[in-house]
């Protein structure tokens, strides 16, 4: 159980905020697991549950992703830089399926479909927070 | 000189109280370049000690005294290599009080943290188109009106994942966006970086 030794996907990583924050996501709040915060390593993951996977249906841009709830904990590594970081959920999402079909790249390095949101402490410790998106793959 | 090598000399400048400018003849650290290879499994009910955020209190010179969102008082060095972004790549001249941010950086052993880099009112926002305006857009985040503007020479637009252009005529009313930008202090407003939309 460690960075890049048991692929559960791969895909696109993304951020989000959640529990204190500041500006537009001040009223963000603890997420679905009640216990997020933005300066925790903590992530949103699309199949929590059944409800949150009823929102966010990877499975219709062709994602096959386990069902992992509150507390489980990953490893995310950025693809372009090889960077890894240990996250654990606290929240359902990203909502996947507004999207299908996304990719974003790094030289010839891609990733396609969002899998995985990260708070701000968790993106910016792998990757840059400017870049918004980056590809990803998720190990447990 | 390796990008990490670059980075324990900005440190090391610090800690030694030697000259700040130092480090800036040896470039800005890209942030993402700045880790390389490195893999961080924290407990992840412990914050990070490499990270802060909160709100900026008070600026002298180059240390940023931070109010974090959960009140804990951050103070953060940052000198002329250090990567700072606030709507782009920018200087610390460009940070005001009342600004928002996120930093990473080396803590140090007087507390304060070195920052490697500074994202300033940097907001990533998954929301729905409500209306398009000339050069604004009206964005329902959350149930929260957001209103965004477009940039100039700035703003870009990246559809379907491919590279970002400038012209942004795909967006649709009702569509769902993905927005980086950046946010005004004390309001609703953002001016966008980049926007992430479907071209269909």
């Amino acid at each position: 159980m460690a960075c890049g030794t048991n692929l559960v996907a791969r895909g696109l990583m993304t951020w989000f905020c959640c529990g204190n924050a500041w500006g537009p996501c001040g009223g963000a709040g603890g997420g679905a697991c009640g216990g997020c915060q933005s300066r925790l390593h903590h992530c949103a993951w699309p199949n929590r549950n059944a409800a949150c996977f009823d929102i966010t249906r990877p499975d219709r841009c062709g994602k096959s992703l386990p069902r992992h709830g509150c507390g489980h904990r990953f490893f995310v590594t950025n693809r372009c830089s090889g960077n890894c970081v240990g996250v654990v959920v606290q929240d359902c999402g990203p909502q996947t399926d507004l999207f299908c079909g996304q990719r974003n790249c790094c030289g010839d390095t891609c990733g396609e479909d969002k899998i995985i949101d990260l708070t701000p402490s968790a993106f910016s410790a792998i990757a840059n927070l400017s870049a918004g998106v980056r590809p990803c793959r998720v190990d447990n | 000189m390796s990008t990490m090598d670059r980075r324990s000399v900005l440190t090391s400048a610090v800690l030694g109280g030697a000259a700040l400018v130092g480090a800036t003849s040896l470039g800005s650290l890209a942030p993402e370049a700045a880790h390389a290879h490195r893999s961080v499994s924290l407990d992840a009910s412990v914050p990070d000690p490499n990270f802060a955020e909160g709100r900026v209190a008070a600026i002298n010179g180059g240390l940023l005294t931070v109010t974090g969102s959960d009140l804990v008082l951050h103070r953060i060095r940052a000198t002329e290599a250090t990567s700072i972004w606030k709507l782009h790549p920018t200087s610390l001249r460009a940070v005001e009080v009342g600004d928002g941010l996120y930093a990473r950086g080396v803590p140090l052993p007087d507390g304060t943290l070195a920052a490697d880099a500074v994202w300033v009112n940097i907001v990533n926002l998954h929301a729905h188109i409500r209306a398009i305006g000339r050069n604004v857009l009206s964005l329902d985040h959350r149930g929260q009106p957001i209103v965004a503007h477009v940039v100039p020479g700035v703003t870009a637009a990246s559809y379907n994942g491919t590279p970002a252009v400038a012209d942004l005529s795909l967006l649709r009313v009702g569509r769902h966006v993905q927005v980086l930008g950046a946010w005004h202090p004390d309001s609703n407003e953002i001016d966008i970086a980049t926007v992430y939309a479907a071209a269909n």
